[in-house]
């Protein structure tokens, strides 16, 4: 590890975003953004569609790489790692996919067990009682031997949280883990997510739209629009605390600050109507 | 003309840029094949997977090759009286070019596509990107094992294809069309040669057609954008793309082969 890389952990911050800067295509996705996410607790990002939240946790966890700025998570440089080491960063982080992104080629058992196989060395008898632990706490322990595509959508994700918790991490992202799921798997994950982070004091990062969700369980919230973090607070509050940009978002009106329409030209002569008015 | 230029151009580019992008992910595959070793199951479940499942095809396809083969020299070789060289002439073809040549082509067309839609399909359904955030290198684990796999599945199918179509040619040349059964073998044991025909024919060249097949399959898969139509346009592109490399690299091998 290069002293370049490496910074001071902050007890109480585990991830510090300094002028994160991302431009994809064309389209300024961060604008020199900042952002503290505290250890031990449950962040909330939220933001309109498109607003680059997962492309945030891929800057996160090293998948994606930024145009300028710093990502210290632990107090480590993200940017700086090398495979190697980015690699042993990963071994504590757990990722919740929005798809599961389990492996179809595996059972359920196969999928937690995955991890634990390619980095240790443990008897097969621990593996085993590892991994029917960790199911056990996601209720799934008697789904150990169906395949992903037997699941419900609301169990692969209990899976993939299984999985995403055997090596016990130190933060674990969330990308939209109550997309598509119906109440009562919705209450599921929602339940484990507050469980895991109460119990074993693990630092969450969740992205989600769901308000109601993210009032139940999240210490904070960021509304992200336009590549800054334009306002953030208590979940219970920030809904009601008079920005344009909170007034529109939570109650969901369709022009505002986050405009309705996508940057263009202008109308008239795109239709060719200032060339026929010459 | 000027209009097509352009075009024509950049389609130069374009393939001239895959070609480049494609050695240099062979040097990554390469790369990986010490970080490869940890993973010597998987590498033998795709064995299985591109060899073994391939069998039926390659067998099939050989056999008929061969019978074919035997029915059309017979009636040519029977103008001039030759018949009685028609099992040599079935054995050289099939050993120094129809062999290698159309198991190539079958296995580009059965396992590579195979090979291309599962890892386009991983990608798409983040499969890809959940094994890198459990630090488990992608292209270690699913790459290089299915590039290995091809490349010493081929060499083994291609054999067979020839023991195959050598058997098809017996079939209709002795069974059916009334070839002495001595003069057939002899025929062909007193003119194929080990080292020229078994060697640089079969093994050599089925060797380089496994790993250009092998490698396209796992390039196309790993590059193509993660959606249905990426995933469907890189199989096609497989094909194609293994077809032509196959055949202009057999012209190449042979003339510095024979």
């Amino acid at each position: 590890m290069t002293d370049s890389v490496r910074a001071t952990p902050d007890d109480a911050t585990l991830v510090r975003i300094r002028g994160l800067t991302t431009v994809l295509n064309g389209k300024v996705i961060f604008d020199a953004l900042d952002m503290d996410i505290p250890r031990g607790k449950i962040t909330s990002i939220m933001g309109p569609s498109g607003t680059g939240k997962t492309t945030l946790l891929k800057h996160i966890t090293g998948q994606m790489h930024a145009d300028a700025g710093s990502i210290l998570v632990n107090g480590e440089n993200v940017a700086g790692m090398s495979r190697e080491q980015l690699y042993k960063m990963r071994e504590g982080v757990g990722y919740l996919f929005q798809n599961s992104a389990l492996l179809t080629d595996f059972d359920v058992f196969e999928n937690v067990a995955f991890p634990l196989r390619q980095h240790t060395r443990l008897p097969e008898v621990l593996i085993r009682n590892l991994v029917l632990m960790k199911l056990q706490a996601v209720g799934l322990r008697g789904a150990a031997r169906l395949m992903p595509n037997e699941l419900s959508g609301g169990m692969a994700r209990r899976v993939a949280l299984a999985r995403a918790i055997v090596f016990d991490p130190m933060l674990i992202l969330y990308d939209e883990p109550f997309v598509g799921l119906d109440p009562v798997a919705l209450n599921q994950v929602l339940k484990l997510i507050l469980t895991l982070n109460r119990t074993l004091g693990i630092t969450s990062v969740l992205v989600s739209h769901e308000l109601a969700a993210v009032e139940q369980i999240a210490d904070h919230v960021m509304l992200l629009s336009n590549g800054k973090v334009v306002a953030q607070g208590d979940p219970r509050t920030i809904a009601s605390d008079g920005s344009a940009w909170t007034r529109q978002f939570f109650g969901g009106e369709a022009d505002g600050p986050i405009p309705f329409r996508y940057p263009a030209g202008d109308y008239a002569t795109e239709l060719g109507f200032a060339e026929a008015k010459r | 003309m000027n209009q097509h230029t352009p075009q024509g151009n950049n389609v130069v580019t374009q393939s001239l840029t895959q070609i480049g992008n494609c050695g240099l992910f062979l040097l990554t595959l390469l790369a990986a094949i010490p970080r490869s070793f940890r993973y010597v199951r998987e590498t033998i479940r795709q064995l299985w997977f591109v060899g073994a499942m391939s069998l039926t095809i390659i067998m099939v396809c050989g056999l008929f090759v061969g019978m074919v083969l035997m029915l059309q020299l017979y009636h040519v070789l029977s103008i001039f009286g030759g018949t009685s060289a028609s099992g040599m002439v079935v054995a050289l073809s099939v050993y120094r070019e129809l062999g290698p040549v159309v198991t190539a082509l079958l296995f580009a067309g059965r396992a590579g596509t195979a090979i291309t839609a599962e890892i386009g399909l991983m990608r798409a359904t983040d499969q890809i990107s959940a094994m890198e955030m459990m630090a488990v290198d992608p292209i270690a684990y699913v790459g290089t094992p299915r590039f290995l796999a091809g490349l010493i599945a081929m060499p083994l199918l291609c054999c067979v294809f020839c023991a195959m179509a050598v058997f098809g040619g017996h079939l209709v040349g002795v069974t059916w069309l009334g070839i002495d059964n001595g003069t057939f073998w002899s025929n062909m044991t007193a003119q194929v040669d080990v080292r020229t025909d078994i060697v640089n024919g079969v093994l050599l060249k089925s060797l380089a057609f496994g790993a250009v097949v092998s490698l396209i399959a796992v390039f196309q898969g790993f590059t193509t954008p993660p959606t249905s139509e990426g995933v469907a346009y890189a199989t096609t592109r497989t094909v194609v793309a293994s077809s032509i490399a196959i055949l202009a690299l057999d012209f190449v091998l042979t003339a510095f082969l024979m």
